[in-house]
């Protein structure tokens, strides 16, 4: 079986690798790696080779849900930005704040907090206040690769916020724990990391800007707009989620994407500019393509790598491996399974480790949530990358991904080294899940 | 630009006949009528939506089985396929569906609660569409269906879950999971129609007892178990001991937690006059660590990886190289409910439970689980339901 599944894994690599020598995109090369691993894998009939075809269209249907979340919280950012209202915050902060830079800093933070708090997913914090916040971040005079940088680690860390935390619910869901008792052992790591980053990345200015000459370079605001334009839409949407939390069992289920595109049209409606839907929806979607198409190719990706034994030979591997090398390897296990897998990762290892630890006297609940500061971590891995190229997409940073990435290293090592304390200390941090309760 | 071209053209039909095969065959995966043989000892059948108004015309409606005794006694209420990717309970309750004679009691039998659930698949999971149980007169093929139900039924989720009534906060997907949204609500998603629904039996028939019968995986401590709240307890208890006992086979009994909601072993009790239980037999198959997702493993239970992580004391059963058979996970599954059975019907006499024809632990090892089915095409048609 492992000779097996080792060559079927060999196969993968290898057209993957001459799909990329070819020249093909990343997504078409792992599409290529998916097929030739189902092909692989069908000469021993894992696929059966009549189901291959069906493996790899149910596969591509993975993530579909997160697929409408992005597309269609992009095309209200896009309206919203169109409008004019993205130039009006980031204006309004310039001038309020921009001799408060601590303040500015900290409130920034919690902007990109708040939605990825309430909502589980980073990609929100960035497809909703992304753009308004990076601006407002690079005329405090902080270059765009450390804005990238901190839209990166504070939106994970914003997906890792309570009240939703999507891996700590998948994990508590596959382990039978209580989704309850998250608040501290979640919201206090997440604020202090995040005041650390955006204070290590943000706090020198670079540059020599003042608050005059900023407000001078930005674009204007076209007649007419006003902070109720603005907050609108915004209101709107925040309205809708929180509506549901007030009132769950009266409030009509919507779902993220018709949200999204009802706050766009309430956006659309109050905007001082026209603008033409049709055009500006087809042209963000052109932009989102490659981020798209990684989704559906990663969902192909995932279930060839089941069917044919791989994944459950690297879950194998994880949780065969000694505990003391296991806290360790914890900062490339976690956050490369999210890289490859993104939410599957948590499935795929988080449930069997989460068993292994609890077995062992460590607390499950705090484990969990060390856990879940990791795995944001990942997201700014290839081949998804998800949260890594939003951020970078959304911060304008022109220069390679992997100088983004470099330059997130000091507070990635430092969430890693606080996660992996938490897993290691979990039954002594149990006081915080008490608290909680 | 020519060659351009004609790859372009080679791909997009390449691409179009991939997805034209694979939506037949999930097509047909969604449409598979399995045949459901009515025993001797079925006296009605109904529907799910007969409790619940908002399951008509809806893939969560679905057969509710009625075993009425010779003579009056309590109740049981069998829940099978609460996961319709936990395929041993399905074939426990068909066994009970096809077999039982009921002397004294009513039984009632819902084989596929979740029925939206048992007609999707699991995507990114890479399960097989089939699996097939030999029998005496060839295979009987049933569909293998998904944890949740489909989206194509309830959708879209909510960004995150809220239990009814106790607020409690649920990952997402756990609103289309039959096993999280007890009791239900009558105006609430559609799973909680259907759990909602089963209430509704319970309160309206007075049901004694509830069996959710369910299979976990072999890394998962709470397996080979009776999940029960503390109303349920004692009978749990001695269910256990009797049948470690008399039957030599482990299911130890694990307290239903108070602080996790929209369980059966939970609500059921809290909601209701029933006695809850909640059956557990291992199931390699959903394990994260193991080899290929194969029709085999699902029915054999024998895997490698897991072989070398239970000697490394990493699982929570023992496990060697005979795996997990379905026959044993059948097996378990109907000594467990005639256990209950017996010993809740010894505590209540006058509300005791009594039924015949139904195999035990040793003889479903020994003939195996497909030799209690019987074929649709020899039965009468009028006992014959598709579900």
């Amino acid at each position: 079986m492992y000779t097996q599944i080792g060559i079927i894994a060999a196969v993968m690599v290898l057209a993957y690798v001459a799909a990329k020598a070819a020249k093909a995109s990343v997504e078409a090369s792992m599409l290529a790696a998916a097929v030739a691993g189902g092909l692989a894998g069908a000469f021993v009939n894992t696929p059966p080779a009549a189901e291959l075809a069906r493996h790899l269209v149910e596969g591509a249907f993975t993530y579909l849900d997160v697929i409408l979340v992005f597309s269609t919280a992009t095309i209200f950012m896009a309206i919203v930005s169109e409008s004019g209202g993205i130039n009006y915050v980031v204006r309004g902060t310039i001038k309020s704040f921009y001799n408060l830079r601590l303040i500015a800093l900290l409130l920034l933070m919690i902007i990109i907090l708040i939605p990825g708090a309430l909502t589980g997913a980073g990609s929100v914090s960035l497809l909703v206040v992304g753009a308004p916040v990076a601006m407002a971040l690079s005329y405090l005079g902080i270059p765009a690769r450390k804005v990238a940088a901190i839209l990166f680690i504070v939106a994970g860390l914003s997906a890792a916020a309570p009240p939703v935390n999507i891996w700590a619910m998948i994990l508590s869901a596959g382990t039978a724990i209580p989704y309850v008792g998250f608040e501290l052992p979640l919201g206090i790591p997440v604020l202090v990391l995040g005041t650390f980053t955006v204070l290590f990345l943000g706090w020198k200015k670079e540059g020599t800007g003042d608050k005059e000459s900023a407000l001078e370079d930005m674009p204007k605001t076209p007649a007419g707009m006003n902070w109720w334009r603005v907050l609108l839409p915004f209101l709107v949407f925040f309205g809708m989620v929180a509506a549901y939390r007030l009132w769950p069992f009266s409030t009509p289920i919507l779902g993220l994407p018709l949200q999204f595109v009802i706050a766009g049209l309430v956006a659309w409606l109050v905007s001082p500019t026209k603008i033409n839907i049709l055009t500006l929806s087809r042209n963000t979607i052109q932009r989102l393509l490659p981020l798209l198409a990684t989704m559906i190719v990663v969902g192909m990706l995932q279930q060839i790598m089941t069917t044919t034994g791989i994944r459950g030979l690297i879950s194998f591997a994880v949780i065969s491996t000694p505990l003391i090398l296991l806290f360790f390897s914890l900062a490339v296990i976690i956050p490369v399974s999210e890289g490859v897998l993104t939410y599957g990762g948590a499935a795929i290892i988080g449930i069997p480790l989460v068993w292994f630890l609890d077995s062992i006297g460590l607390h499950a609940t705090v484990a969990i949530a060390g856990l879940s500061l990791l795995w944001p971590l990942g997201d700014g891995l290839p081949p998804t990358a998800l949260i890594g190229r939003l951020s970078v997409m959304v911060s304008e940073y022109k220069g390679t991904y992997w100088t983004f990435l470099r330059s997130t290293w000091v507070p990635w090592v430092v969430i890693t080294i606080v996660g992996i304390l938490m897993v290691v200390f979990s039954a002594k941090l149990d006081f915080l899940v008490k608290w909680s309760m | 630009m020519k060659k351009e071209r004609n790859i372009r053209i080679v791909l997009i039909v390449v691409m179009a006949l991939v997805l034209i095969q694979a939506g037949i065959q999930l097509f047909q995966h969604r449409h598979y009528q399995i045949p459901l043989v009515a025993g001797p000892g079925v006296t009605k059948v109904t529907n799910l939506s007969d409790y619940c108004e908002g399951l008509k015309g809806t893939q969560a409606d679905t057969l509710v089985f009625f075993m009425e005794g010779k003579e009056p006694g309590g109740k049981l209420l069998i829940i099978a396929n609460t996961h319709s990717n936990e395929p041993a309970a399905l074939l426990t309750a068909l066994i009970f569906l096809e077999n039982a004679v009921v002397e004294k009691g009513t039984l009632i039998i819902i084989p596929q609660f979740n029925h939206s659930g048992s007609r999707h698949t699991r995507p990114g999971d890479g399960y097989p569409l089939y699996f097939e149980i030999p029998t005496s007169w060839g295979s009987k093929q049933f569909r293998m269906g998904n944890r949740d139900a489909s989206p194509l039924d309830q959708w879209p989720d909510p960004d995150v879950y809220i239990h009814y009534p106790d607020r409690q906060l649920l990952s997402f997907l756990d609103i289309r999971n039959t096993n999280r949204t007890w009791p239900g609500r009558a105006n609430g998603a559609l799973m909680e129609k259907v759990t909602f629904a089963a209430m509704e039996i319970m309160r309206n028939e007075g049901v004694d007892l509830a069996v959710d019968i369910h299979g976990a995986e072999t890394m998962f401590p709470v397996t080979n178990c009776i999940v029960a709240p503390e109303k349920s307890m004692r009978i749990a208890t001695m269910t256990s001991l009797t049948l470690q006992a008399r039957e030599g086979f482990d299911n130890h009994v694990e307290p239903s937690p108070k602080g996790f909601r929209g369980l059966s072993h939970r609500e059921i009790g809290d909601y209701s006059e029933t006695l809850p239980f909640l059956l557990e037999a291992p199931l390699p198959f959903l394990d994260q660590p193991t080899g290929p997702k194969t029709t085999a493993l699902l029915l054999d239970g024998k895997d490698p990886f897991l072989l070398k992580l239970s000697q490394k004391k990493k699982l929570f059963v023992p496990y060697d190289e005979n795996g997990w058979p379905m026959d044993n996970r059948v097996g378990q599954h109907c000594s467990a409910v005639l256990e209950l059975l017996q010993q809740y019907s010894r505590k209540n006499p006058e509300r005791a439970i009594q039924v015949l024809q139904v195999p035990r632990y040793a003889e479903v090892i020994e003939k195996g689980v497909g030799y209690y089915y019987h074929d649709p095409a020899q039965t009468e048609k009028k006992n014959v339901y598709f579900n």
